[in-house]
């Protein structure tokens, strides 16, 4: 008992240790002895009473979390998911990069398992074009200049110096769900519609920061340019900029993820995340558009005339069944079960106003519930309770309207006015069908 | 009498929602140069956000001006109009060489592409409108010749990004050089011909330099009018293929009828799983954290059947014993069953130890 009167922590836990297993050794004994006795009597919560065919066992039995000591609290300083969660991560495939190589590429968020309207940071989509970059933040430098009477350098701590705001968006790659413009291709909705995430940004008003610099009237347009190998760069409106652009550093209450431009990025709400450059560099005012590769070779919709859309900005109004979908079907489910139909909805022109559904692949529509916060150019959620008769198909379709007025155009008005070679600004409506068993497809209403 | 009471309480209600709208979000127009709604910044609120409205008005002349060497090293793009294009030169030639050293490894020679990585070269501006509504059709060819609207972003690009994994790794020359030789293999005309092996791209003749997609896109970006256009385009929803039309019922959609899938892509990294299980262990190997434990504990029964163990790596023997359940058989090799002793006959292996120590026996006898 003399070691009792230590006090340090981890001479406690030693005791206390020490202690289990001297239990365990005696038991261990014990039980030796008595082997031939059923381990389900040893663990029996109730014994001797008999067990009946429906008791469930994970009632009836003490668990292994209930008898042993868990995981020290700080084990992981850095918390982890569960290690039961391992499979709600984010996917890739060679089919959307070049050449398979992952350093040009993107990464899909679980879209079936996301709930609420905050993407976790570890399961934002990520796309680069040369790799994740990581930039040492006490040597990070971003530079403002062009038209403007006084250029500037900041550092991060400069940048951090100015009032922050906090604003939740989502983020959203233009080519989110290109694979789909010829038909229906991969049977998930992380792959549907995954290449999007929706955060809590903290940064500061871009407009705040310009405040003393004197742009010039004349620079109706701004450069935006990262400093990965990539140096991706685009042509950004002044307007926006002095809208309601923002220089972020902080997403979920945490320091941006490399993969999401740490230490700053430029973030334009409602707009392609193309836009929104990464490991912001340089911020450079001007009166005519830079041509970037990314706002010509790529990011343009190319349409059936044979000439393609530039300067193709705003996300336009959207929405996906995530619950069911095919990852999270209805299998489970017993003829007569209400079942909630769920899903997101979002729009970069506005706050979400309604979201349809229909079961019949687009004839006839109801209205469903929005649910939770409805804030501009973010991810809304939207829900419809629904009774599951067994053997019944569906064509269960989602469609969007926002504030501006938008609402979702099928595959037809879509394909009508842009054709199927535009790859970027996909937007139509989206459909699964329900099969009689429970399973849900990916498949598309069209002609 | 009742009723009406009931009625004006309705309304009072409904009043109250509707004034809570506007005292708790500003004010939504749709004024946005995208064709949506932008949000005052007024009492306090933007949009549903409550704000600190000190800081509109304030200045905070924070940071520090740039050196002009500062400015020099970091303003390095090029523009349509020539505005950074680097002294230098470099021939067709040079660029050949260039290209197969640095770049064909990727993008295959003369930019042909088949390698995987972006084709540079080839294919017809006519491309541009094939539409692959049916199988076997062609796809538009989107390549520096047939789609790139400026020269000046593939000089910029290349100087930039390229090559992909030591960007920034070659002299102004040289991206003269494969500048020159990339757009001779476009068969795109420099001083009004194209370019032969020893002739040189310089910073004068770049700007003679006419791209064929030049006007193959919209809206009209260029010149005083560029962001008026671009506001012009939004305005109509049709431009860029948004509906404002919401139907409800007995809608039509031009003979729609359902699409499935063709060939799945399935070749997705990690497969789809929506399992909720641990993480499976490495089968096999060194690696297995059973491993070590079963040499000291087990093997010396377990290695053959001799002794009337199931022998490792015995697919038969095991398969019988897995049949029930791994929860059962732990449990047999913690108790003890017929001629095993409880836990091998070592009391300090722990449950879990012996969980792993079973599960890397039956995975090394599957
Ligand atoms: C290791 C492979 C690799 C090498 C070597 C390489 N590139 Fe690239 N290149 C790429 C990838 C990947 C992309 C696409 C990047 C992206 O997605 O943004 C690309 C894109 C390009 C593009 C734009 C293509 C388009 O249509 O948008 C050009 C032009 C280009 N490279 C030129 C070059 C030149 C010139 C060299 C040699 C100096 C070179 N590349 C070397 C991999 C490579
Ligand atoms: C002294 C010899 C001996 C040692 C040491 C030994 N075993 Fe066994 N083990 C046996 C025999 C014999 C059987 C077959 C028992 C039977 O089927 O009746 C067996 C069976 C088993 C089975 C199958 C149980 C079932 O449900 O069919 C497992 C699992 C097992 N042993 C695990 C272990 C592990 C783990 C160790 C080391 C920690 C170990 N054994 C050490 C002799 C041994």
């Amino acid at each position: 008992m003399n070691k009792m009167t230590k006090t340090s922590s981890t001479d406690m836990n030693i005791m206390v240790e020490q202690s289990v297993e001297m239990t365990s050794r005696r038991d261990f004994f014990r039980k030796a002895a008595v082997y031939s006795a059923s381990a389900v009597v040893a663990s029996n919560v109730l014994s001797p009473v008999e067990l009946l065919a429906a008791d469930d066992e994970n009632i009836i039995h003490h668990q292994k979390w209930g008898t042993t000591l868990g995981d020290e609290l700080n084990k992981n300083p850095y918390g982890v998911p569960s290690p039961y969660e391992h499979n709600n991560v984010r996917r890739t495939t060679s089919l959307l990069s070049s050449a398979g190589d992952m350093h040009a590429a993107v990464s899909l968020t679980p879209l079936h398992e996301q709930q609420g309207i905050i993407t976790p940071n570890g399961l934002f989509f990520t796309r680069t074009h040369n790799g994740v970059a990581h930039i040492d933040p006490n040597k990070y430098r971003l530079m403002i200049h062009g038209l403007v009477e006084k250029p500037i350098v900041l550092t991060l701590d400069d940048i951090k110096k100015y009032p922050s705001e906090s604003v939740i968006h989502f983020l959203e790659c233009p080519s989110n769900g290109a694979a789909e413009w010829k038909g229906p291709q991969f049977n998930s909705v992380q792959f549907v519609k995954g290449m999007m995430s929706c955060t809590e940004w903290t940064g500061v008003r871009l407009k705040t920061v310009l405040a003393d610099l004197g742009v010039d009237p004349k620079a109706k347009w701004m450069l935006a340019e990262g400093q990965d190998g990539s140096e991706m760069s685009r042509t950004v409106p002044t307007e926006k900029a002095m809208d309601d652009a923002m220089l972020v550093y902080a997403m979920n209450g945490e320091a941006l993820r490399a993969e999401q431009g740490y230490p700053v990025r430029l973030l334009l709400p409602g707009w392609e995340a193309n836009l929104c450059v990464k490991w912001l560099k340089r911020l450079e005012f001007g009166t005519e558009p830079w041509y970037c590769k990314e706002e010509t070779s790529k990011y343009t919709t190319l349409t059936a005339s044979g000439k393609a859309i530039q300067h193709f900005y705003p996300l336009e109004v959207n929405s996906i069944i995530t619950s069911p979908c095919p990852e999270k079907n209805w299998e489970f489910l017993e003829d007569g079960d209400m079942v909630e139909i769920q899903g997101l909805a979002w729009s970069g022109q506005g706050k979400i106003k309604a979201v349809d559904l229909s079961f019949d692949g687009g004839k006839n529509w109801v209205e469903a519930s929005l649910k939770g916060l409805v804030l501009p150019k973010a991810w809304t959620r939207f829900s419809y309770m629904h009774k599951f008769k067994e053997g019944e198909t569906l064509l269960l379709s989602s469609r969007a309207m926002d504030e501006a007025g938008y609402v979702q155009p099928t595959v037809n008005q879509e394909k009508k006015i842009i054709g199927v070679e535009g790859v970027y600004h996909r937007n139509s409506i989206c459909t699964w069908e329900i099969m009689k068993n429970g399973e849900v497809n990916n498949v598309q209403m069209r002609s | 009498m009742f009723k009406c009471v009931h009625k004006s309480i309705a309304l009072t209600v409904a009043t109250l929602v509707l004034s809570s709208v506007s005292i708790f979000a500003s004010e939504a127009k749709k004024d946005a140069i995208d064709g949506g709604m932008t949000y005052t910044r007024d009492k306090g609120m933007y949009s549903n956000y409550h704000i600190n409205s000190q800081v509109d008005a304030l200045k905070l002349n924070y940071g520090r001006t740039p050196t002009a060497n500062e400015l020099k090293a970091w303003d390095t793009d090029i523009m349509p109009d020539g505005t950074g294009l680097p002294e230098g030169e470099g021939s067709v030639e040079e660029g050949d060489e260039l290209y197969e050293e640095n770049c064909a490894v990727c993008h295959g020679d003369f930019g042909a592409g088949g390698v995987g990585y972006p084709t540079l070269t080839g294919g017809d501006i006519s491309s541009l409108k094939n539409q692959r509504t049916a199988p076997g059709m062609d796809a538009p060819k989107r390549t520096i010749g047939t789609y790139w609207p400026q020269a000046s972003t593939l000089i910029w690009y290349i100087r930039d990004a390229m090559p992909y994994a030591h960007p920034k790794s070659l002299t102004d020359n040289e991206i003269y050089a494969i500048t020159a030789f990339l757009l001779a293999n476009n068969e795109i005309e420099v001083d009004g011909k194209v370019q032969e092996d020893a002739d040189v791209l310089n910073k004068k003749n770049f700007m003679t330099i006419k791209m064929p997609n030049r006007d193959g896109f919209y809206p009209d970006v260029n010149g005083e009018n560029g962001v008026e256009n671009v506001r012009k385009f939004f305005a109509d929803p049709k431009n860029f293929g948004a509906n404002t039309v919401r139907c409800m019922k007995d809608c039509k959609d031009d003979n729609a009828t359902v699409m499935r899938i063709g060939i799945e892509m399935k070749d997705v990294v990690p497969g789809y799983s929506t399992e909720r299980d641990l993480p499976a262990k490495k089968k096999g190997g060194a690696t297995h954290p059973g491993k070590e434990a079963y040499e000291k504990n087990c093997a010396v029964c377990h290695k053959t059947d001799a002794m009337g163990a199931p022998d490792v790596g015995n697919k038969k023997a095991w398969a019988k014993v897995m049949k029930k359940g791994m929860d059962n058989v732990v449990n047999n090799a913690i108790k003890g069953t017929g001629a095993m002793p409880p836990k091998g006959g070592n009391p300090d292996l722990t449950d879990a130890q012996i969980k792993e120590i079973v599960d890397y026996m039956s995975s090394n006898s599957k």
